[in-house]
C-alpha cells in the first residue's frame, strides 16, 4: 500500500490544494502530516480547516506549538535576530488570526505517530526542534531512528527532501570495570538497516526550486518517491503582502530557499 | 602530568568527602577535584558539606563542582527551573523525599547551588552527572554503544566522565563503521564513516571515585580506604 507524507504547509492554501489534488490523482487513500500546519504564511485557518476536512493525521510541528504555547525555543530556532524578529511577527500575527477552535485542534496534536515500524515526528524524535540533515553524523541519524524504535523515520522541519539508508552500522567496544585483574571485555553490535525520510516541505520548499515537495512511500516495494508539485506560487506571494506579513516571506517562496537563514547547528537540541 | 579526582554522590556526607580528601593526600599527584554533582540528598543534612565545599580547609583540594540530579530537583521545586517542579523526584521516591530534599538544605544555599554549570569541559573531555543529553541521563557499561557514541557527538568531546548511574567503568569504542546512502532532488550520493576511537567513563558515586590523568589517559577507579599502592582496580 501506497501512502503519502506531508509536512510544513506553513499556511500555504494554495501549495496545499496542489499537493492534495496531486495524492489524490494517484489515488492514495492514506495521509499523514508531520506538523507545521502553519506560519510564515497567509492562510493558517483555511490550511488547518483542510487538514481537519479530509481527517489527515497530523503530528505537532514547532510552529504548531509556539502558537499554542507562547514562544517558547531558545535562540537556536534562528540564526540571525533580522531572521527571529520576523519569525515573531509572523507568530504575532498567525497567533492573532487562528480561531480557538483551530488552536485547540493544534494543542491536540501529538508529537509522534507510529504506524507498526513507520515512526513519523516533525523535527526528531528528540524535539519539534531539532533538524535532521541529510549530511549529519549517520551513527546520530541511526541512534534517532533506533530511539524511535522504528525502521523508517519520517521527519520533515528542514524543508529539503531525502532519503537516506543506513546500512551494516557496527560499533566494537572494550568494557572495563573495577573487578580485579579480569581483562577487558569486548563486545560488538550490529544495526539492520534503517531509514530517515524526510518530506520536504509543501507551504515553504527551501531545496532550490518553488516547487511544494512531499513524499510517497510504497510499503510493499519499500521504494519512496519525492514529489515535485507545481502550483500558483504568485497567489500565496500576493497574499502574505496583501495581508501585512514581511514581504522576504513571498520573496523566499519565489525562489525555494530560505535567504541567508540557515541554522546554524543543525544538531543542537532546544532544551527549553 | 598530574592527575584529576573525580568524586560524585556525596549526599551531604561530610565524613566521606573528608576521607575521600584524606585519601588523595595520600596519593598525591592530584591536582584537581572535580565534584560531578548530587552534592545532597534526601538522607542527610548537607549544610555542613555545602559549607566546606564553598570554603575549602587549609591544605585540602578546592573542588570544582557542578549540579546533579539532586540539586537539579531541588532547585526545580524551589522555583528555579521556570515552570518545572520536582515531579520526577515525586514520582520515584514520592511527596516525603521532596520534603525530606528541602529539609536538607538551608535556603541560604540555594544562590550558590543555582550558580553551579550543567558541566565542564576540559582539554578533550566533558565532566557531566548524567550526560549530554539530560541531567538525568544514565549511562553504564551496558548502555547501547549508539547511545555513547550519540552522547559523545553531541559534546564533541573524545572523553565524557558520567556519575549518574554510580557505576565504576570505562566503555571504549574500539571500532567499526556506518555506511549510508542520501538521496534527494539533486541525486544520489554514498558516505562512510567509521567509528571514533572515543571513551565513556563512569565514575563512580559515594566512595568509589575515579582517578584521570589526562597526559597518559590513564584511569583507576578507587574506593575509599582502598590503600594507596593497591593493584588491580585501575587499568591504562
Amino acid at each position: 500500500m501506497a501512502h503519502a507524507v506531508i509536512s510544513c504547509l506553513h499556511a500555504n492554501l494554495a501549495a496545499l490544494e496542489a499537493v492534495l489534488s496531486d495524492i489524490d490523482q494517484r489515488g492514495i487513500k492514506t495521509i499523514t502530516c508531520l506538523g507545521d500546519l502553519v506560519g510564515y504564511g497567509p492562510h493558517p485557518n483555511e490550511v488547518v480547516n483542510l487538514v481537519r476536512e479530509r481527517g489527515i493525521p497530523s503530528c505537532q510541528g514547532c510552529w504548531d506549538e509556539d502558537i499554542i504555547e507562547g514562544l517558547n525555543a531558545c535562540e537556536c530556532s534562528y540564526p540571525s535576530q533580522l531572521a527571529e524578529r520576523r519569525g515573531h511577527r509572523a507568530h504575532q500575527w498567525t497567533a492573532e488570526q487562528l480561531n480557538d477552535d483551530n488552536k485547540a485542534f493544534l494543542a491536540s496534536l501529538p508529537m509522534v505517530l507510529r504506524r507498526d515500524r513507520l515512526v513519523f515526528v516533525h523535527g526528531s524524535p528528540n524535539s519539534q526542534h531539532e533538524y535532521l540533515l541529510p549530511d549529519m553524523d549517520a551513527f546520530a541519524a541511526l541512534e534517532r531512528v533506533q530511539t524511535a524504535d522504528a525502521d523508517i523515520l519520517f521527519c520533515g522541519h528542514t524543508h529539503r527532501p531525502y532519503v537516506r539508508e543506513l546500512r551494516d552500522g557496527v560499533i566494537r567496544v572494550r568494557v572495563q570495570t573495577p573487578m580485579g585483574s579480569q581483562p577487558a571485555a569486548e563486545r560488538e553490535t550490529a544495526w539492520p538497516v534503517r531509514r530517515i525520510v524526510n518530506a520536504g516541505s509543501v507551504g515553504e520548499p527551501r531545496h532550490g526550486n518553488t516547487h511544494a515537495t512531499y513524499v510517497i512511500h510504497d510499503e510493499a516495494t519499500g521504494n519512496v518517491e519525492i514529489r515535485e508539485v507545481p502550483y500558483d506560487v504568485e497567489r500565496t506571494c500576493r497574499a502574505i503582502v496583501e495581508v501585512g506579513l514581511p514581504p522576504v516571506f513571498a520573496w523566499r517562496l519565489r525562489h525555494g530557499f530560505e535567504y541567508a537563514e540557515r541554522a546554524d547547528d543543525a544538531s543542537h537540541v532546544c532544551e527549553r | 602530568m598530574a592527575r584529576w579526582a573525580l568524586v560524585s554522590g556525596l549526599q551531604g556526607d561530610l565524613a566521606l568527602y573528608e576521607a575521600i580528601q584524606r585519601d588523595l593526600r595520600q596519593l598525591g599527584r592530584v591536582d584537581t577535584l572535580f565534584v560531578l554533582g548530587d552534592l545532597i540528598g534526601p538522607d542527610r543534612d548537607a549544610n555542613a558539606l555545602l559549607d566546606r565545599l564553598q570554603d575549602p580547609r587549609r591544605g585540602e583540594l578546592a573542588p570544582q563542582c557542578i549540579y546533579g540530579w539532586w540539586e537539579d530537583q531541588l532547585l526545580a521545586e524551589r522555583g528555579y527551573r521556570g515552570e518545572r517542579r520536582a515531579e520526577l523526584l515525586r514520582q520515584q521516591f514520592g511527596q516525603a523525599a521532596v520534603e525530606a530534599l528541602e529539609l536538607a538544605v538551608d535556603p541560604g544555599h540555594l544562590a550558590w547551588l543555582a550558580a553551579l554549570q550543567f558541566g565542564f569541559i576540559e582539554l578533550d573531555c566533558a565532566l557531566l552527572h548524567g550526560s549530554s543529553a539530560d541531567v538525568g541521563d544514565c549511562l553504564g557499561a551496558e548502555s547501547s554503544p549508539l547511545l555513547l557514541l550519540d552522547r559523545l557527538t553531541r559534546m564533541d568531546v573524545n572523553r565524557l566522565f558520567t556519575a549518574r548511574s554510580g557505576e565504576q567503568f570505562c566503555v571504549e569504542l574500539a571500532g567499526g563503521g556506518i555506511a549510508s546512502t542520501v538521496r534527494d532532488l539533486a541525486g544520489e550520493r554514498q558516505l562512510q564513516q567509521v567509528v571514533p576511537q572515543r571513551k565513556v567513563i563512569g565514575i563512580g558515586s559515594g566512595l568509589r571515585y575515579s582517578l584521570y590523568d589526562p597526559g597518559s589517559d590513564r584511569i583507576a577507579f578507587r574506593s575509599v580506604g582502598q590503600q594507596p599502592g593497591s593493584r588491580g582496580r585501575g587499568f591504562a
